[in-house]
């Protein structure tokens, strides 16, 4: 039970983390034609250890939080990320297979299609371009971020043990 | 490491009722007036946000200062060559009113605010917050100038903030004129090559052409710009439409990315009694007409 505690303590500081870092410098991030989606990569993280109604509620939570910040799409972005947060922990009960390597593919496939339901939810429309090179690249950099991460504190953890 | 914890299935179930719950009370937030969902992001913003808007804020000055130091200076200095300039014309103006009967000159006054640009991942953004420092009640759409030109226009407010739109939304509309005034027409935002959003100016009788260069500014006309605001300067002729007026592309002088700090036109509504005083009304002079009386913004 305490090397679970331990290992969740450390997740939930490397999320913390990526949520810091996305709030602080998300101006200069949105500026970046290409640029890793640590909000979603962060909530997608949180969805491996969530259940599906726990990363419901988080996911709407960040899309209000996203949404004030942003200025616009309040609702929208809470609807977003309330799906991606619920078919992402559902995913994970129904695919997932308890190996590192699958961590790196869930976030990568996952901030792919949770960065198109949010440029379609969005204000302009997006360009094929957009939706499948900048979104790919996108998630990829998202995917090999959020999974040195998570790789960093489930070493800690387990070194703990 | 664990992540395999497939639910019961009455725990699904339940699952299945916070998400869809959620996603009903998204909807609804979605469709609540503009007010509203100002209030929630002010709530937001002044809370759980304002601690990372605060160290935004700290980054964006300390990165901008050296290059804002050198940009206020010119600025000064052309603003200090201009009053010079424009104190004898200011005299010679107000004696000249005075000798043709005219009222006093009315075009409003301008406060100074603080412009927070929205920039989010879905899309491009058309959206400012606007915050101004004294307690002035802001009324609405009221236009944004920066001392360039052209920012937007304010849509909704509460107190001293609202939520304006820069010019690049698809709905903006101005209406301009050359700075001789023979040309008048309507511009709105239309994308360029490269993504890059531009103005197009549309209605520009087929007769008259207008040069590369030309710089276009409000007309005043509808009373939410003040007249003679900067706009852009005209790049080409764009397409002949329907034979009768022709379509011009316009480099915006002001883009949204770089304004920190906009000016909102208070209009003073002018007293009736200024109204009724005119020469050309004449219900106040007893006669029949119910055209309205020829003052405005442009006065």
């Amino acid at each position: 039970m305490d090397v679970e505690r331990s290992a969740w303590a450390w997740s939930a500081l490397g999320i913390s983390a990526l949520l810091i870092l996305h709030f602080l410098f998300r101006p200069f991030l949105v500026r970046l034609p290409i640029a890793p989606q640590l909000l979603i990569g962060a909530l997608l993280l949180a969805t491996l250890r969530l259940s599906a109604g726990q990363a419901a509620a988080l996911g709407f939570a960040l899309g209000i939080l996203e949404a004030a910040m942003a200025l616009e799409g309040m609702g929208t972005y809470a609807l977003a990320l309330t799906v991606v947060g619920y078919t992402g922990a559902r995913a994970r009960d129904l695919l997932f297979a308890d190996a590192r390597f699958y961590v790196f593919g869930y976030l990568f496939v996952g901030t792919w299609l949770a960065d198109i339901i949010l440029l379609l939810l969005g204000t302009s429309p997006p360009g094929f371009l957009r939706l499948v090179a900048g979104g790919g690249i996108d998630a990829l950099l998202t995917a090999t971020v959020c999974a040195s991460v998570e790789a960093f504190t489930s070493s800690i953890s387990e070194r703990q043990v | 490491m664990r992540y395999l914890t497939v639910g019961r299935p009455e725990s699904q179930r339940r699952d299945l009722l916070i998400a869809a719950g959620l996603a009903i009370l998204s909807l609804f937030i979605a469709g609540m007036s503009i007010e509203s969902r100002l209030a929630i992001t002010r709530v937001v913003r002044s809370t759980v946000l304002a601690p990372f808007l605060g160290a935004q804020r700290v980054f964006a000055r300390s990165s901008d200062l050296s290059e804002q130091v050198a940009s206020l200076t010119s600025e000064r200095e052309r603003l200090a060559a201009k009053v010079l300039e424009s104190a004898n014309l200011e005299l010679e103006n107000r004696q000249l009113r005075i000798i043709a009967g005219l009222p006093e000159r009315r075009i409003g006054e301008f406060a100074v605010g603080e412009l927070t640009a929205g920039a989010p991942e879905a899309g491009s953004s058309h959206t400012f917050l606007f915050r101004i420092g004294s307690d002035i009640e802001l009324t609405t759409p009221a236009g944004i100038s920066s001392p360039q030109g052209l920012v937007g226009v304010l849509r909704t407010a509460d107190g001293g903030s609202g939520l304006g739109e820069f010019w690049t939304h698809p709905d903006f509309r101005v209406g301009v004129r050359t700075p001789d005034g023979s040309t008048t027409g309507i511009l709105r935002p239309s994308p360029g090559a490269g993504g890059e959003t531009l103005m197009l100016l549309d209605g520009v009788p087929y007769q008259t052409s207008i040069a590369a260069g030309t710089l276009l500014e409000t007309s005043g006309e509808g009373g939410v710009h003040p007249p003679g605001v900067p706009v852009g300067r005209v790049i080409r002729e764009e397409s002949t439409r329907s034979g009768w007026s022709h379509s011009y592309l316009v480099d915006p002088i002001v883009r949204p990315g770089q304004v920190r700090m906009g000016l909102v036109w208070l209009v003073r509504p002018i007293p009736s009694s200024t109204v009724d005083s005119l020469p050309g009304n004449l219900d106040a002079a007893g006669g029949a007409s119910t055209e309205p009386p020829p003052v405005g913004p442009d006065d």
